[in-house]
């Protein structure tokens, strides 16, 4: 181990860079560039919390910080909707089940779904922002009688990128929630849905109480500005707003630097912050 | 705190007792060209102490430019080992202000989440620090050091009429200097503390360093950032040279026999373009200006704010090294003095 000392053992012991392995169980084409995958921890649960993230390592690669999709559960599976976008992600796409992956975390700051209780929940989310969203969404359908009225709405560019497709049918079916969703372009595909930018969907609402409903909004850097705009417009207080912000993370730990924003490193204080407590941050939105 | 002397040769020769001793790396100031670096000591032959500065600081030893973190088989999830090579050293020679960077880079690798692979590269080491005996024209380290030196070092050493006053400051100080003809100290405080301000600086910051944290808060927006931004050249010298910049990338490297693969962390800094730029190809600071502030605000705010000691040590390595002259704290800050903006300066 360690190479040239006697200090082997405590490294591998106390190294907060050795990831732990998990084992890919099953997988399912999402979109062109998006899988869903599901992995297995083997011996123990991943203990994370609605909308943290995990660091994932192919051996020969590197590793790359990834949004946990599903709820905290007990048992040692978690899934991740993961974009074919770089090198280390188009490895874990040409992953086949019963595949192994390194595994560091769970990282950074989570939904407070225990202060959101016997509240209303708003999630407005632009097109990958569901996946780390789709966390606190099944938590809380899965606890659906701690809360009052939840309200998803989803945009995504074209109908070619919607994700958790399945899923969206199965909520546009329920009656205990209300779940709108808009393509930003129909690009000639065939659509009878919305058409607009996520934001034209605010307007459809009704009867939402901006003192009794929290808004959670996940989407790309450009999304935040219009539809904390548009929250204000129907009286939301900055205390009322909940996001969680795309930075390049890197080490999850809170040394690289890549990921800090003013004096705040989002892998470890956010990703997931009240705006009230990141509005005067100049590097926020 | 015991204050022990040594001459200059006896302090040779104990050095070469300790690199044949080999209990531990002994690593001093070389000359290298016309510049001085730390190197590890062969013998002390070519220890030159009296030196204005040294290229790199000695973070190198405890963050090197290129450490290996882990170890695996390519393609085998299982194989991940972590390692880290913490030999022994002893670093002789180094000047307070880059003690007080390593105060900063403890605090940063040492509180939340700890992190091994440094702290035990620094448990194992002895620092033995220096007044600095040479004049560096870009150094300002006197209007934002404290006190910082005495946190970290073993051992202090200030140079008198051929001898080297040594402050023992810690236990593994004490110890490491066992064996050596150190002897009584003969002169006053008074004296010695004469002899440790003897090298002025010819730099200062403009403000007093506990005001820069909320004057740059103030500032966000003068035009500071873009003038000096718009010159830029985004080589990283300024970072690369810092003795308080620690960020880092991981890259993985794999042998071209496929056989073994690294995990590495590799120097990185914030001033190079794609340093914030997302897998979606968002880059959070794409503007020069934006880069440049984040630096600045990180040694004059941020670092200050988090540990309440000045991110910046005041070396001029950075402003030394700029091929733009535009990167000291110094010429940044006197350039927000001369251009004060509608009172936003405080």
């Amino acid at each position: 181990m360690c190479e040239d000392c006697t200090c082997g053992e405590e490294i591998q012991k106390n190294s907060i860079y050795l990831p732990e392995v998990a084992e890919l169980v099953s997988k399912k084409k999402m979109t062109d560039v998006d899988s869903f995958f599901e992995f297995d921890l083997k011996g123990h649960s991943l203990g994370h919390l609605p909308g943290q993230f995990a660091e994932i390592s192919i051996p020969g690669i590197g590793e790359a910080p990834i949004s946990i999709s599903s709820p905290p559960s007990d048992d040692n599976k978690f899934e991740m909707v993961i974009r074919n976008i770089g090198s280390v992600t188009n490895a874990i796409h040409s992953l086949n089940v019963g595949d192994k992956i390194g595994i560091r975390g769970p990282f950074g700051t989570s939904f407070p779904m225990n202060n959101l209780r016997g509240k209303n929940l708003l999630f407005v989310t632009g097109g990958i922002g569901l996946v780390p969203a789709r966390s606190a969404i099944l938590y809380a359908l899965q606890n659906r009688a701690d809360y009052k009225d939840i309200t998803i709405l989803f945009g995504c560019k074209e109908p070619g990128q919607r994700l958790f497709t399945d899923e969206i049918e199965e909520w546009k079916n329920r009656n205990d929630i209300t779940f709108l969703e808009t393509v930003d372009t129909c690009n000639g595909n065939k659509w009878d849905g919305n058409i607009g930018v996520i934001t034209t969907l605010l307007p459809k609402l009704e009867n939402v109480d901006p003192l009794e409903t929290y808004a959670i909004v996940v989407g790309p850097p450009i999304m935040y500005k219009y539809v904390i705009m548009g929250l204000h417009d129907m009286d939301f207080s900055d205390k009322k707003i909940i996001v969680s912000l795309e930075r390049r993370m890197k080490c999850g730990v809170g040394k690289c630097g890549h990921c800090q924003m003013d004096n705040i490193y989002v892998c470890q204080d956010g990703a997931v912050f009240y705006y009230d407590d990141i509005k005067h941050l100049k590097e926020a939105l | 705190m015991e204050i022990l002397k040594i001459s200059e040769s006896d302090f040779l020769s104990f050095l070469d007792k300790k690199i044949d001793e080999k209990n531990e790396k002994v690593i001093g100031v070389v000359k290298k060209g016309s510049h001085f670096v730390f190197n590890e000591l062969e013998s002390s032959d070519k220890l030159a102490l009296d030196y204005d500065v040294t290229m790199l600081p000695p973070k190198k030893y405890f963050q090197p430019p290129k450490e290996l973190l882990l170890k695996y088989k390519p393609g085998d999830s299982e194989s991940y080992q972590a390692v880290n090579n913490c030999d022994p050293m002893a670093i002789v020679g180094i000047h307070y202000y880059d003690l007080a960077a390593i105060y900063m880079m403890d605090r940063a690798f040492s509180e939340g989440e700890r992190d091994e692979h440094y702290m035990k590269k620094r448990e194992n080491s002895i620092l033995v620090g220096l007044y600095p005996t040479k004049y560096f024209k870009y150094r300002f380290a006197k209007s934002v050091v404290r006190d910082q030196a005495y946190k970290v070092a073993d051992l202090m050493m200030v140079k008198m009429n051929g001898e080297y006053i040594v402050e023992v400051v810690s236990e593994k100080g004490k110890e490491f200097i066992k064996g050596g003809n150190f002897i009584k100290n003969n002169y006053t405080l008074q004296e010695i503390d004469d002899a440790k301000n003897k090298v002025k600086d010819d730099q200062k910051i403009p403000i007093s360093v506990e005001l820069v944290p909320d004057y740059l808060g103030k500032n966000h927006a003068h035009p500071v950032w873009e003038v000096f931004g718009e010159k830029c050249f985004s080589c990283g010298s300024c970072v690369l040279v810092c003795p308080t910049c620690y960020c880092f990338d991981v890259r993985d490297e794999v042998e071209l026999s496929l056989a073994e693969g690294k995990r590495i962390r590799v120097w990185d800094g914030c001033m190079l373009e794609d340093f914030a730029v997302c897998a979606d190809g968002h880059n959070f600071r794409k503007e020069k200006g934006q880069r440049f502030r984040h630096r600045i605000y990180r040694k004059g705010k941020h670092l200050p704010e988090k540990y309440h000691y000045f991110g910046c040590v005041g070396c001029g390595r950075c402003q030394y090294s700029c091929a733009a002259d535009i990167a000291g704290p110094v010429k940044v800050l006197k350039y927000m003095e001369d251009n004060k903006q509608g009172g936003q300066n405080v």
